[in-house]
């Protein structure tokens, strides 16, 4: 430890701190411009310069490390007078345009410069007139605002490792900007904007259109992806300006991504609907709350007295845990069904179901910190950059500065496999087929057999296994001091894909990453709350906490919870709904911003299927094509409008705000079935979304709100306070349950609360039976001459269907375009921007063309929220689905090429 | 000034001048002057292609180019005629060499013929003040110029440029 002082306050730090952080520790702030605390550091604006009172030098805070005895001040004439000067120089090209830059009022620039009345600058100058760079639609860069302080290029190289920007020129004439004189084409995670201490670089979007001391700003959870972000959104009269992020705040530390930090418009497009619409001689005619919810009241009662399973439901797991509580409660309670699924189904339940088999719980065994520590991490069949951002931050930071082994198994080269230490480029879809391998490679200790190794060999060849990667991968797990294995999207949307996740399990169960602590594995949501809805218990499988809804105990515990009886029916998910629809007995469908239709290729009868229902109720915000067939279009307000708690990742249960007026006369989802059950005579009784949440936690007192720094709250929101951390496992079988008047249960343990805990878990998963063995096949297989394989991925852009509608976000990626290798269609002469169609054994589909380095010579991948009913015609009419986890299972078809295009 | 036509690029001519180099990421200026050397400027597309074989972002490797002055964005003609405008040949008269050859050739300075054979590039001091006004062309120093002269040169390469071009 050093001993500094600094303006006569004695601090003790490490010594290899700068005498900055020193500094801040001893709460004194130095002014910076060049320095960010995730970045190395630079040193080069000399803001930061503070006097050393022995020995009268003038040093840079910013880097200087601190030494035993160091006696500092910030403050002095002399510091007054370097930082003026530096301000002066700073200032000598400076258009200061500040009234009408958008900077304006928080821009450090004005206000160091105000501080030190460096208004004028003393040195004869020319003023800069550089034309504004506005080719990009996102970012507007204004050279002759930047003081070359360095901090975009270095955001954009350092965290976000995209390289978009960097200095052009050089001397007098250096600007910032993107390469070519071209249009700015990168990641748009707008973190060089939030970083730029003056107003050189601009939000296009909202140029001129606020000043910043005008806006609200409502601190709350993105609602996007698992990551979690915490952003500001900000208002001026109840609409939404920007959103921004704090450095350092949540488990973002300050980073958002595009989606999260453009893609708030859509909520405040006059395309949502603001009144309840009703069907009336087969037109939907808007309508009101009150004349609708008697007459819906009426028609479900008549529906739910005919029997138990009756009426199903569809819940987007997008939602918060207070909306998922009360579609289970309503359904269960209410209308007697447990005929309830959710999005998840779609894909993370081939994660979920497994996990919850073999570990009791969803709670992630690891967080992003971990993969910081992490000194081998197996990414196979995940692209975390656009399907959790902040992962996906997080891995490039591991394997950049930390160097951690990253291996990418992945037919696709993604963001992430730059920085691979080893990317394995297995044919598409040999993702299953891999782990398999690799699960029993390490799982049976050497004892392979020859027949096995013969099979081995003859697979790798064939999917494009490099043996010798193959074995260094197996190496540096087993040696690994820890080891983290990340999958996601395109592992969950594989025929195979829940035989892999068991594969999975076992595999990190024989590297024993079970109970080691910083080891284990982290599969990617698909959603902000896919953790969430299941844990509430929104799907047949489960009732909330992860209890066996079909088991009598657990109905027990919650009918004692409840005080009421259960008498819902087997219940089913979204394949057994479909069955009962289409034999008669299922009679309504309500859905909460989901869209079954649009999921299914146009032969496939869902269409046909779901008109055979008596009543269809829809809550929503745009018009799909189930809103279509709907008897009720109820308006939901957006997750802007309302307040509720999601689960991410990492496990953190974080609250999401209402941070503008409800749309029109939407409501809550939780709202709306409240209302409806009012209707019906039979309300659930919850009054505000707080006391909903305080229901919640007092039965599962492990989901109150956490955060990043590790605080634990217990109490519904609205009445918080700190507690000593609880048990993180939580989500447990019935047995852990100590049924009591109610569910208040787990014991209180030390671990950090929002990851698993390692015991239960472990006690579990050794108890486990299911240890499939692994799989050899992968039935789409290797396309032959000429064919290719076409799949879906998630874009970075969008997330889900509803940002189709976002004004910003349809600017940055308008439409979706299909990827095809570079060399494959410089030989097929296809250019960027052509048109080509593709005929599959079951349709035929144009696309324009977007040549890629990324894509493997055997795949083509188009952006699955563009995918609509014509390129669905792809795929086979039958519905597949898997007999394990229920999820569809068609998800890659092979197809052939031609450049001629249909009409 | 013309459209400029630009040189076709492939990414395995640009993996061959880097190979000549073993893809060391020290030697990126002078993997840039290579292909300045085959293509007469750094085509957009090749300097992708740089990029992508060395490993080095896009936009560092437009830092670099745009950090040197010898580098050229844009396709030159065959003839780039330099003219000095350092100190001794203003006082002796480059301002109207450079006038001529506007006048002439119906070219700003830094543009290309229509025909892409003449480009006017103004530079500064070349070392032959001895020579002033003077030009280099194609590496050839014309020493001692007036706006006659000037006209003369020209329609030497014009001629120069015809017999290439005819069938043998
Ligand atoms: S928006 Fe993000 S990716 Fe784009 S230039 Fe800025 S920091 Fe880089
Ligand atoms: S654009 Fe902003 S962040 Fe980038 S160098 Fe200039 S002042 Fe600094
Ligand atoms: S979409 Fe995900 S990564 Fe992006 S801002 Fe939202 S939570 Fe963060
Ligand atoms: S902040 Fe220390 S030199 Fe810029
Ligand atoms: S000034 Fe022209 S050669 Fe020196």
């Amino acid at each position: 430890m050093a001993k500094v002082t600094v303006n006569g306050i004695e601090v003790e730090v490490d010594p290899s701190y700068t005498i900055l952080k020193a500094a801040e520790k001893a709460g004194i702030s130095i002014p910076t411009f060049c320095y960010h605390p995730r970045m190395d550091p630079a040193g080069s604006c000399r803001i930061c310069a503070v006097e050393l009172e022995d020995s009268k030098r003038v040093v840079m805070s910013c880097v200087t490390p601190v030494a035993d005895g160091m006696r500092v001040l910030t403050e002095s004439p002399k510091i007054h007078d370097a930082r003026k000067t530096n301000l002066e120089l700073l200032l000598l090209h400076h258009p200061l345009d500040c009234p009408v830059c958008d900077c304006g009022g928080e821009c450090p620039l004005q206000n160091m410069s105000f501080a030190y009345g460096a208004t004028e600058s003393r040195f004869e100058s020319h003023r800069n007139d550089e034309a504004e760079d506005l080719k990009s639609d996102v970012l507007v860069f204004n050279a002759n605002r930047c003081i070359l302080c360095g901090k975009c290029v270095r955001i954009c190289d350092e965290i976000q490792d995209v390289h978009a920007i960097g200095f052009i020129n050089r001397g007098f004439d250096t600007i910032i900007g993107p390469p070519l004189g071209k249009k700015l084409d990168c990641e748009f995670c707008g973190d060089c904007l939030e970083v730029c201490p003056t107003g050189a670089i601009t939000d296009h979007f909202v140029r001129y259109k606020f000043r910043p001391w005008q806006l609200e700003q409502h601190q709350t959870t993105c609602t996007y992806c698992a990551s979690g972000c915490q952003m500001q959104v900000e208002t001026e009269n109840e609409s939404i300006v920007r959103v921004t992020s704090k450095e350092g705040l949540g488990p973002n530390e300050g980073s958002i991504c595009v989606v999260g930090r453009f893609g708030f418009n859509h909520v405040q497009t006059p395309q949502r609907f603001d009144t309840p619409y009703m069907r009336v001689e087969h037109r939907l005619v808007p309508s009101s709350w009150d004349e609708v919810l008697p007459e819906l009241a009426s028609r479900l009662n008549a529906i739910r007295r005919k029997g138990t399973d009756r009426v199903a439901g569809l819940l987007s797991s997008r939602v918060s845990l207070e909306d998922a509580y009360a579609f289970q409660t309503f359904f269960r309670r209410v209308l007697r069904s447990n005929m309830i699924d959710t999005g998840a189904r779609y894909g993370f339940m081939n994660a979920a179901i497994p996990l919850v088999e073999a570990t009791g719980t969803l709670r992630p065994l690891v967080d992003h910190e971990d993969l910081l520590k992490a000194k081998v991490i197996l990414l196979v069949g995940a692209d975390p950059v656009a399907e959790s951002n902040i992962t996906g931050l997080f891995l490039k930071r591991a394997a950049r500065k930390n160097r951690a082994k990253l291996y990418v198994v992945d037919s696709e080269a993604i963001t992430l496999s730059t920085r691979a230490s080893d990317h394995i480029r297995i044919h598409p879809g040999g993702e299953s087929l891999f782990v398999g391998v690799l699960s029993e490679e390490i799982s049976s200790r050497g004892n392979l057999s020859a027949e096995w190794l013969t099979r081995k060999e003859e697979l790798f060849k064939n999917w494009n296994v490099d043996p010798g990667v193959f074995q260094r991968l197996v190496n540096d797990l087993k040696s690994a001091e820890t080891g983290i294995v990340v999958t996601g999207r395109k592992m969950f949307r594989n025929e195979n894909a829940s035989r892999s996740m068991i594969n999975m399990m076992r595999l990190i169960g024989s590297l024993g990453w079970i109970e080691k602590e910083g080891c284990g594995i982290l599969p990617i949501p698909e959603t902000a709350n896919d953790l969430g809805v299941l844990m509430m218990g929104a799907t047949h499988e489960w009732l909330p906490g992860l209890l066996d809804a079909r088991n009598e105990s657990s109905r027990k515990q919650w009918e004692n919870a409840w005080g009421t009886s259960l008498s819902y029916g087997p219940g089913g998910g979204l394949e057994q709904i479909l069955q009962g629809i289409e034999e008669g007995r299922i009679n309504a469908l309500i859905t909460i911003g989901e869209n079954p239709i649009g999921h299914f290729p146009p032969g496939s009868r869902v269409r046909e299927i779901l008109g055979k229902l008596e009543l269809i109720v829809a809550l929503d915000m745009f018009q799909n094509e189930l809103v279509d067939m709907a008897h009720f279009v109820l308006p939901a307000s957006s997750s802007f409008e309302r307040a509720g708690h999601f689960v991410s990742i990492e496990g953190f249960v974080q609250k999401s705000v209402s941070t503008m007026a409800h749309w029109g006369e939407s409501l809550p989802d939780w709202e709306i079935l409240e209302k409806i059950s009012y209707a019906m005579g039979n309300p659930m009784g919850f009054d505000s979304s707080e006391k909903l949440m305080a229901e919640i936690v007092r039965f599962l007192p492990d989901l109150s709100p956490s955060t990043r720094n590790g605080e634990h709250f217990v109490g519904g929101t609205g009445d918080i306070h700190l507690v000593k951390p609880l048990d993180s496992c939580g989500f447990a079988n019935a047995s852990d349950v100590k049924g009591v008047g109610g569910l208040s249960l787990l014991k209180a343990s030390g671990s950090t609360p929002h990851k698993a805990n390692r015991e239960s878990v472990s006690s579990r998963f050794r108890s486990w039976t299911e240890m499939s063995r692994p799989i050899m096949n992968a039935t789409s297989g290797i396309p032959g001459e000429g064919e290719f394989i076409f799949s879906m991925s998630k874009s970075l852009f969008h997330s889900g269907k509803m940002t189709l509608q976002d004004p910003n976000l349809k600017k940055i990626q308008p439409e979706g375009k299909l990827r095809i290798n570079r060399q494959t269609a410089r030989k097929r002469k296809i250019k960027k921007g052509e048109k080509i169609t593709l005929t599959s054994a079951h349709g035929r589909c144009s696309f324009v063309v977007e040549p890629s380095p990324m894509v493997s010579e055997f795949e083509l991948v188009f952006p699955e929220h563009f995918a609509d009913a014509q390129v669905l015609a792809l795929f086979p009419p039958e519905m597949a689905f898997s007999p394990m986890t229920g999820t569809p299972t068609t998800h890659r078809i092979r197809v052939s090429l031609s450049t001629e295009t249909i009409s | 000034m013309a459209d400029v036509k630009h040189a076709e690029v492939t990414y395995e001519d640009i993996e061959e001048i880097c190979e000549e180099f073993s893809n060391r990421e020290g030697a990126v200026v002078q993997i840039l002057q290579k292909v300045q050397e085959k293509y007469g400027y750094v085509p957009a597309d090749a300097l992708e292609f740089v990029g992508e074989v060395l490993e080095i972002p896009k936009s560092k490797m437009y830092g670099v180019l745009t950090f040197y002055s010898q580098f050229y964005q844009e396709p030159r003609g065959k003839f780039v005629l330099k003219v000095c405008v350092g100190t001794a040949c203003h006082v002796r008269g480059a301002g109207l060499l450079v006038d001529k050859i506007k006048e002439e050739l119906h070219i700003e300075p830094g543009e290309n013929t229509e025909d892409m054979l003449f480009t006017l590039e103004p530079v500064a001091c070349l070392g032959s003040c001895a020579l002033a006004p003077m030009a280099m062309v194609q590496g050839t120093a014309y020493g001692k110029l007036s706006a006659d002269k000037m006209v003369s040169l020209i329609r030497q390469f014009e001629e120069e440029a015809e017999k290439e071009e005819e069938p043998v």
